[in-house]
């Protein structure tokens, strides 16, 4: 029989002020297979580690239980101490009696009752514990990073910086994302290309950085350490290699298309790069518009180009690559404002989105940073925001706040009586939220500097009445209805996840919340992990931020994926599924239930009747399995098991609890 | 029926002279007038011993696990509901389908001799419940069919030649009210409940006819003889037995095809559709209607991992 040994643990006056720790460490000297018990103060202590490592020599100990906090806080502490002392890590079991009992009750002798309920398991499982190993796997040194916005290209540079080879890939043609869109940034009014542009070409002509752009993750296999990712690239019909971005074709290229990246505010061409500071600095041709590949006629662009790089024939192109960590940073969508039907959008030309007038503000814009109203091209002169449009409203499905807004709406109000000092703004605003270092200060310009009128209330109805928009809402301050004749109106449009977040999120095996934000490991302690080893977030896409904090984890993201590279090999979880080749019938469950893919079939040979048969059975990949569990629920004859919670230890526990 | 059981004959003569198949599963007219027990045969000149009729109630296809390591072809007679339970062998990988030879027949509905006291006197028996209530009448899978019957996926009324006489007699009558006993059970308070499956576990031999019948128990060990593990004890008390009986409907949940062969067997009358009954409605309630060996290519709701799965228990 196991030699056990029993530490109950007060945690001060955690556990003790509601456990009798005394009592428990005594009442356990009775159970089976228990040789050694005591109580402490601080198990986890130095003292109290010292303690538990004497007691081992001392007693001859073949495994312990600890009674203390969560094994989610110290069971990593008391396996090491396990190792100190010459035990096998996964000897130890921790039972939990501070958050599932001393924190939960107030009745002392109840507390006392349960902690010893608890203790008898954990001493019941820890007698069918058996020495685990884990294996190792190797590492390939390489990242991947999806999405190349500020976020994406800040991580790939660190990295790069870092010594490490990464692909930066975007689904655009050009890298940049929506700070490439951005006029200027608050609070300081950099203009936005000017600090981009730089980590653009950083970005593009870093060593250590291949771009893939125009290209898609279309699947995931593999697992931390070695991920096979599949990136479908797009085809240009463009050859990068002949191109040399004289930019004669898009010049001649007969066919005018909205321009996604000007917000259908200008005309882009049928072959065009989307703005023209964008790396790579080269066109690709718009499958869905250009008139030679829609129907054969036309080829101007072909028979202009000096370099005959125009290749009509170009196909899509899958390629298979081998990451050891993954960064997400794709972003966000800006919310459909048409959803707000009170407000007019889409219906009326003149109410228009924050990114629309970051574009007509843009020196490179549509406009050429003329402020001009979309429908006659005036001038305006009364300018109404309305904050929090698909944001803070449950009604349409977007509780959360979306953070940016507040601030950059201080900006455009700001950025608007510079350009032109005659007009005016109205702020409509639920709350002014300007966290953020030097962000009050800004706000609070823009309300007294900047003449910005800000006026706390909902906006009921816009309508048109000549050439003015009539905005009618309501002060709340000051509780009566207020009417603007305005000009124009900004909605500030809240963040969403990107359209197709969810289906990435599948693509890669990471959680995402309600409403497709992606969803990190712990909210505090791990807000750059994702739940799936080796993948990590970086920016918008895990939930609303500004562009300081969208680097800040980029950088952070940076930090995480250069770590996991720079270990040689991963050591794989010990806790795993195995499959008992006996028993397994091989019917496949467990395959199909897999959340992971970690479990494939294998072909056995074994006698039967004086003959040699085949046949197939379950096998479990080590790195790719978690642990989970699904896969021994799922078997029909019991044949996989969790080591380190076999169906045996489960059951041990539940007779303990019943045997009291 | 005759006429059927001619054509049943003529084919197995013909499938082990030729030698396409190496046995033949089928039943026999046994030594009572109300017996048709199973019946295997490996040579030509016994398919003659083959009958068929209303008695033929035994679902043959967990004795195909016997051959699951020989490379021999097997051929078998199979009733719509023991067509279900041969597709659970298939998806379970028990049986390599091409090592076996589905021969479908039409059912006339089985009866229950022991729903009549004065056994001397019968004529029109009634059907066994498990028929009144059946949903696939029809093979669900077959590679041959005999008696004009046709292979049918979906639930269905009786086709073939004994299909006039089968609705008459009310097969599939009572489909609609297959959950009738579960709703009973579940309207009694949980001490009631306790009582009555207490009881019914205190009669269990622990004789494992249920487990030996089904088709959806074809591990390769059970968990109930390896006692090394110190699953159950041995010795039939009520616990013991309760934790059996529990465990075995959880193992074939999800995978129970619904033949009712279980409870059918059971010496000690130990209502055991109930519980697979109960399940089966909860899996319809949770996940959408689900008929476990129907369909080849669908594993079933429990055996897939989906991300869009409910969660109303998280």
């Amino acid at each position: 029989m196991k030699r056990i040994g029993v530490f109950v643990c007060h945690c001060g006056t955690n556990i003790a002020n509601t456990v009798h720790c005394d009592q428990v460490a005594e009442v356990a000297k009775d159970f089976p297979g228990v040789v050694y018990s005591c109580d402490y103060k601080y198990m986890c202590a130095e003292p109290g580690q010292q303690l538990i490592q004497d007691a081992v020599r001392e007693h001859n100990l073949d495994g312990y239980v600890v009674a203390a906090c969560s094994p989610r806080m110290h069971e990593p502490t008391f396996r090491k101490c396990a190792e100190r002392a010459g035990l096998n890590p996964y000897m130890i079991e921790q039972v939990n009696i501070r958050e599932q009992c001393s924190w939960v009750h107030a009745d002392k002798e109840k507390g006392t009752e349960k902690s010893i309920d608890l203790l008898r398991m954990a001493v019941a499982k820890a007698r069918k514990n058996e020495p685990l190993s884990s294996s190792t796997i190797p590492v390939t040194k390489r990242a991947l990073v999806i999405g190349a916005g500020i976020a994406g290209i800040q991580t790939a540079i660190d990295i790069a910086d870092n010594g490490f080879q990464v692909t930066l890939l975007d689904r655009e043609h050009s890298i940049g994302g929506r700070m490439a869109q951005v006029d200027k940034t608050f609070p300081t009014l950099d203009c936005s290309a000017c600090i981009l542009t730089p980590k653009m070409v950083e970005a593009a002509q870093h060593p250590n950085i291949e771009m893939v752009t125009y290209a898609e993750v279309t699947a995931v296999d593999g697992f931390v350490g070695n991920f096979d990712v599949t990136i479908r690239k797009k085809a240009r019909y463009v050859d990068f290699d002949k191109c040399t971005g004289c930019g004669a074709c898009q010049e001649k290229c007969p066919k005018k298309v909205s321009s996604e990246f000007e917000m259908g505010l200008g005309p882009r061409k049928a072959i065009y790069v989307p703005f023209p500071q964008a790396v790579p600095n080269k066109p690709v041709i718009d499958a869905e518009h250009c008139r030679y590949l829609l129907d054969g006629k036309c080829g101007v662009c072909k028979k202009i180009c000096p370099t005959e790089a125009v290749d009509y024939e170009q196909k899509d192109e899958v390629i298979v690559e081998r990451y050891g960590s993954i960064v997400v940073a794709t972003g966000f969508d800006q919310f459909d404002i048409s959803k707000y039907e009170e407000y007019g959008a889409g219906r009326y030309p003149d109410v228009i989105t924050g990114l629309h007038l970051e574009r007509l503000m843009n020196a490179s814009g549509p406009t050429a940073g003329k402020i001009k109203r979309p429908s006659d091209g005036k001038v305006p002169e009364k300018i109404v925001f309305i904050k929090c449009v698909g944001s803070r409203d449950e009604a349409k499905g977007r509780p959360y706040c979306s953070k940016a807004c507040c601030m950059y709406v201080a900006k455009h109000a700001t950025l608007i009586k510079e350009k032109m000092p005659q007009s005016k703004s109205y702020i409509f605003y639920m709350d002014v939220r300007t966290g953020g270092k030097s962000y009050e200060e800004f706000y609070k310009r823009t309300q007294e500097q900047y003449d910005g009128q800000y006026i706390r209330g909902r906006v009921s109805k816009i309508f048109q009445v000549g050439d003015k928009l009539i905005v009618r809402g309501e002060d709340s301050l000051i509780g009566r209805p207020v009417e603007i004749e305005a000009d124009l109106v900004v909605l500030a449009a809240g963040m969403e996840p990107r359209a197709d977040a969810v289906a990435l999120a599948r693509t890669l095996g990471i959680s995402y919340d309600q409403h497709g934000w992606y969803t990190e490991a712990h909210p505090k302690l791990q807000p750059i992990e994702t739940h799936t080893a080796g993948i990590y977030l970086a920016g918008v896409c895990q939930g609303p931020k500004d562009i300081p904090e969208s680097v800040a984890q980029a950088s952070a993201a940076a930090v995480k994926a250069t770590g996991l590279l720079s270990k040689g090999e991963l050591t794989s979880e010990a806790m795993i599924a195995e499959c008992n080749e006996a028993v397994c019938a091989g019917c496949g469950l467990c395959i199909s239930v897999c959340p992971y893919k970690a479990i494939e079939k294998k072909k056995v040979s074994e006698r039967v009747h004086g003959q040699m048969k085949e046949r197939v059975v379950a096998v479990v990949n080590p790195g790719l399995c978690q642990g989970c569990g699904a896969c021994t629920v799922n078997c029909p004859s019991s044949a996989m098991n969790i080591n380190g919670f076999t169906n045996e230890q489960i059951l041990a526990e539940v007779d303990a609890l019943c045997q009291r | 029926m005759n006429s059927l059981i001619k054509e049943m004959q003529a084919l197995a003569q013909e499938l082990l002279a030729s030698g396409e198949v190496k046995g033949v599963f089928g039943w026999t007219k046994g030594s009572r007038w109300y017996l048709t027990p199973p019946l295997f045969i490996q040579k030509a000149e016994d398919a003659i011993k083959l009958h068929y009729d209303e008695f033929a109630i035994n679902n043959l296809t967990s004795l195909l696990l016997d051959y699951r390591n020989s490379d021999d072809k097997i051929a078998i007679f199979v009733k719509g509901c023991d067509s279900r339970g041969i597709l659970r062998l298939i998806q379970d990988k028990q049986v390599n389908p091409e090592k076996v030879l589905v021969i479908g027949l039409p059912c006339p509905g089985m009866v229950d001799k022991e729903a009549v006291k004065d056994q001397r006197h019968v004529h029109d028996l009634p059907l066994l419940r498990k028929c009144q209530e059946c949903r696939y009448p029809n093979p669900v899978l077959a590679d041959r069919t005999l008696g004009d019957v046709q292979v049918t996926k979906e639930p269905g009324v009786p086709i073939g030649i004994t299909a006039e006489r089968a609705i008459q007699k009310g097969v599939g009558s009572k489909g609609k009210e297959r959950y009738q006993e579960v709703k009973e059970i579940e309207a009694l308070s949980a001490d009631e409940k306790y009582a009555f499956w207490q009881k019914q576990h205190e009669k269990c031999l622990r004789c494992y006819a249920c487990r030996n019948i089904c088709p959806a128990c074809n591990c390769r060990e059970c968990i109930f003889e390896s006692d090394k593990k110190g699953w159950v004890n041995k010795a039939a008390t009520t616990t013991d037995n309760a934790f059996f009986g529990i465990t075995r409907a959880m193992h074939v949940a999800g995978r129970c095809v619904d033949c009712g062969e279980c409870e059918r067997v059971c010496p000690a009358g130990i209502p055991i559709m109930k519980i697979n009954r109960k399940i089966m409605q909860d899996i319809d309630e949770l996940f959408g209607t689900y008929d476990a060996g129907t369909d080849l290519e669908e594993a079933g709701p429990l055996n897939h991992f989906k991300l869009d799965d409910p969660e109303e228990f998280l």
